[in-house]
C-alpha cells in the first residue's frame, strides 16, 4: 500500500489545533465545507469543487475510524474512484504543533492507483516526477 | 494485443531507475548497464518495455544505439500524484494561517 504524507509545524499547542481539526465550522475555514462530528463511526462528507480529468465528482465520503484528542484522528476517505485513509496526527513541537498528514491506501484497482502505487511504495516519493515535470515546463517554454 | 502501458513502464525499480539516468540525458545501452548488477540483455529489455509506452526514444549515433527519454507520457502520471501531495501541502498552509489569525 501506498502513502502521501505532509508535515507542518503549526503555531500553536495541539489542544488548539486539535480544536481546528474537529470543530466543522473552523475545518470548513481551512479544508472543506463538511458535517463532521468528532464521534467514531459517524459518516460525513466534505464538498469541493468537481475534478473531471481525475473523475472527481467534488464529494468525498468519510468515516471517523479513530480518535484520541489531541493526538490522533483517522477517517476514511471515499471518492468516485479512491477508497483510502486519513491520518492526522500531533505531536507537541517546542510551543506549538507538527501535524504529519498521511493519506494512506491507494492500490491497484484502477489505473491512477496503479500509478500511485508505482510512484509513491518503495521511496520513490515522486522524485522523477518532478524532475520531469521540470523538464517538460522547459519543452513547453 | 496491447504494449505495455506507462503505468506498467514504471511500476519496476529498474525501470524508474533508468528513466532517472535518462533524464541526465541520452546513453548508450553500454552507459546504463554501467551503474546496475545486470547484463546488457536484461537493460535491452527493460529498454524495450520503455520504448513500447513511447517514455523511451532510440536514436543511432554512428554505431552505437543511444536511448533517449521522452517524458511526455508521464504528463498524465505527474498531474495525478501531484494531485494529492498539492492538495495536502496547500490546506496544511491554509490551517497554519487560520491559527495564526485566530491566535
Amino acid at each position: 500500500m501506498a502513502s502521501i504524507e505532509v508535515d507542518e509545524f503549526l503555531p500553536r499547542p495541539p489542544g488548539r489545533v486539535w480544536q481546528a481539526l474537529t470543530d466543522p465550522a473552523l475545518l470548513a475555514r481551512w479544508l472543506m465545507p463538511n458535517d463532521f462530528k468528532p464521534v467514531v463511526g459517524h459518516a460525513f462528507t466534505f464538498r469541493t469543487e468537481p475534478v473531471p480529468q481525475h473523475g472527481f465528482d467534488g464529494i468525498v465520503a468519510c468515516e471517523v475510524l479513530e480518535l484520541e484528542p489531541p493526538r490522533l484522528m483517522r477517517f476514511s476517505w471515499r471518492s468516485a474512484n479512491l477508497d483510502t485513509v486519513v491520518s492526522w496526527s500531533l505531536a507537541p513541537e517546542g510551543t506549538g504543533t507538527r501535524l504529519l498528514i498521511a493519506h494512506d491506501g491507494f492500490d491497484d484497482t484502477d489505473p491512477g492507483q496503479r500509478m500511485t502505487l508505482g510512484i509513491l511504495g518503495g521511496g520513490w516519493r515522486g522524485h522523477l516526477v518532478r524532475r520531469l515535470g521540470a523538464l517538460l515546463e522547459e519543452d513547453a517554454g | 494485443m496491447p504494449g505495455p502501458d506507462v503505468f506498467d513502464a514504471i511500476a519496476s525499480p529498474v525501470r524508474r531507475a533508468l528513466l532517472d539516468v535518462l533524464a541526465g540525458g541520452a546513453r548508450s545501452v553500454h552507459d546504463l548497464a554501467a551503474p546496475f548488477e545486470m547484463s546488457r540483455p536484461a537493460v535491452s529489455q527493460h529498454l524495450r518495455v520503455l520504448r513500447e509506452a513511447g517514455l523511451v526514444a532510440e536514436e543511432r549515433v554512428g554505431r552505437e544505439r543511444h536511448y533517449r527519454l521522452d517524458a511526455r507520457p508521464l504528463r498524465a502520471v505527474a498531474d495525478w500524484t501531484g494531485h494529492y501531495e498539492r492538495f495536502w501541502l496547500r490546506h496544511a498552509r491554509l490551517l497554519r494561517e487560520l491559527l495564526e489569525e485566530e491566535g
